[in-house]
């Protein structure tokens, strides 16, 4: 699927922040994941997966510990073979882009640096291995907050510092695409500002933005769509605005009933209060019909925005314990 | 172009971190013990014999299989780290073409453990010359034998260190790199012998020696045609391994 539609209230800022940087090659890039399956043994790990990330937006990448993301994003950068199905950046394989580090830009492992390297010889070395001016290692040192601390080992940086490294090279190339695993892990609240400026701003100039978080009020503000994997599987997508007001509220004193018959015709049913539920999986004039044929008298019928923690606990089924580890 | 800006950023990787200088404090130990044993060593019936011909001497400063076996311990490191410390991640992102990747890193770590071989070799050249004026004994192995002792350490280390980055990709640890390594230079050739007597001479331990001129039982074609053998077969299997291997 293409996610097309639009975040409607965002309160996310789309202004561009000084260190938002142009889509380098002008071009727009779809990355795509058709039915991919990751096995290890017997153990799936992927299960079918598909989805496609848009240009012009962030897409946010949930799903609890172990749900796959990490594994769906190196098939993605073919850091992983996928058994079956296919991953594609602008319709190639990552390996097969003319360019890859020029077209994407990922962080996958946050702490992917020799800890007695110095932070500039770590971006050095990639600009050496991308054919990147050496120039720009010190003005992306600059853009992350990197500079007085670029000579120091790598593995005196706090977690934060290291995010920010992290993202220093993931942004070397000016990449059009950007894949991030977990970036605001570690920042501090100026820091993870910053960083969601600066995806929006990506985006906004056409980028193709993917990030993994488990900080679900920040992919709140952050992402114009969301993708959700639980098990490995598809459990949802689409527009995050569309998303959070797709659910409905009803309340009734016969709760019961009504739980039955939505049920039966395919909703899913989550209790809200003593004489109300949320109802997901149909649309709000439905449920009104279904209890007006069923002969249930509604007190209330509206459409409910969920918080993101509490429709992601719902997608993934989790419970207080694993909400607490996700969050 | 892409294997040069490669091989560039693998020999940038290799001079940015402490390990090479903790090489060349070993190479320095290891020069100061060979110049120590001149100035203090005897053999059993306390004369200076070990020093004596210019094969005695020659014998003392050939440097190769400690170049074979310090090279690979520096290719085994160099290359395990980059998986401990998830460095392989970024550099299979720049070239997501592995064999690319894998062999610019094994040009890297064969120039390092090249250069560290000749810094070896140099260094205990000058250590024993400089000791042997403590003795009764001058300075007596030629020009041209120094060179060749130069050039086979120098060959030994490249050959080296292309083994031990081999072993280190398989294993991908630093301990267990090291270990098999340690494991192939220094255990597994005796009980190889030992299964199978004729093959004494094709041990590093003695094509290491044929290349540096102190030893004549096989040419120095096929010795280092044997060492270059000895390098390829585990680089070839991390080769091999790595196109295969997922980025866990």
């Amino acid at each position: 699927m293409t996610v097309t539609s639009s975040k409607g209230s965002s309160t996310t800022r789309t202004t561009r922040p000084r260190h938002a940087e142009p889509v380098a090659s002008g071009h727009e890039y779809i990355v795509e994941v058709e039915h991919v399956t990751k096995r290890y043994g017997d153990h799936i790990v992927v299960d079918d997966l598909s989805f496609s990330v848009p240009p012009g937006r962030v897409t946010g990448f949930l799903g609890p510990n172990g749900s796959g993301k990490s594994t769906t994003m190196k098939i993605m950068l073919d850091l992983a073979a996928a058994s079956d199905g296919a991953a594609t950046i602008g319709g190639s394989h990552y390996r097969d882009l003319p360019d890859p580090c020029r077209t994407v830009g990922a962080m996958i492992e946050s702490d992917a640096f020799h800890p007695g390297r110095s932070g500039r010889n770590h971006l050095l070395i990639l600009a050496d291995a991308t054919g990147i001016d050496h120039a720009r290692v010190d003005d992306m040192l600059e853009q992350v907050g990197l500079t007085e601390a670029a000579n120091r080992r790598a593995g005196a940086y706090s977690l934060g510092m290291r995010q920010r490294l992290g993202l220093a090279a993931a942004l070397m190339g000016e990449p059009p695409v950007l894949i991030l695993d977990e970036p605001g892990n570690g920042l501090d609240p100026q820091g993870i500002r910053t960083l969601r400026d600066l995806l929006r701003a990506r985006a906004a100039n056409g980028g193709t933005v993917f990030v993994s978080s488990h900080l679900l009020s920040e992919v709140e503000h952050l992402a114009d769509d969301v993708i959700v994997i639980n098990d490995g599987r598809l459990v949802t997508h689409g527009a995050l605005a569309e998303l959070q007001q797709s659910v409905t509220l009803v309340r009734t004193d016969d709760v019961n009933r009504l739980a039955g018959e939505l049920t039966r015709a395919g909703a899913t049913i989550h209790d809200h209060g003593p004489d109300s539920v949320i109802v997901r999986g149909m649309d709000i004039d439905q449920v009104g019909d279904r209890a007006f044929a069923a002969g249930i008298a509604l007190h209330e019928l509206s459409a409910h925005a969920g918080s993101l923690e509490e429709l992601f606990l719902q997608w993934t089924n989790q419970s207080t314990t694993d909400k607490d580890i996700a969050s | 172009m892409t294997m040069r800006r490669l091989i560039r950023s693998e020999l940038r990787k290799l001079t940015t971190t402490k390990m090479p200088l903790a090489f060349v404090a070993v190479l320095i130990v290891i020069a100061a013990l060979n110049a120590f044993a001149v100035v203090a060593g005897t053999d059993m019936d306390g004369s200076k014999a070990f020093i004596a011909t210019e094969a005695d001497q020659l014998s003392l400063i050939a440097f190769a299989f400690n170049a074979f076996m310090g090279a690979g311990l520096f290719g085994a490191i160099a290359v395990a780290r980059e998986y401990g410390h998830n460095t392989i991640v970024p550099t299979f992102m720049a070239s997501p073409i592995r064999h690319r990747a894998v062999l610019a890193q094994l040009t890297a770590v064969a120039t390092g453990g090249c250069i560290l071989s000749l810094i070896g070799a140099g260094l205990t050249v000058a250590a024993v010359a400089m000791a042997l004026p403590t003795t009764d004994y001058g300075f007596l192995v030629s020009t041209t034998d120094v060179l060749r002792v130069l050039a086979a350490a120098g060959f030994a280390g490249a050959a080296g260190a292309v083994l031990g980055a081999g072993i280190g990709s398989i294993i991908r640890n630093v301990g267990g790199a090291v270990t098999l390594t340690v494991f192939t230079f220094m255990v597994a050739p005796p009980l190889v012998v030992q299964l199978a007597n004729d093959t004494a001479s094709w041990m590093p331990a003695n094509l290491a020696n044929v290349i540096s001129g102190t030893v004549d039982d096989i040419s120095q074609p096929a010795a280092l045609g044997a060492l270059i053998v000895w390098a390829l077969v585990p680089a070839v299997v991390g080769l091999v391994i790595v196109h295969r291997r997922d980025v866990v």
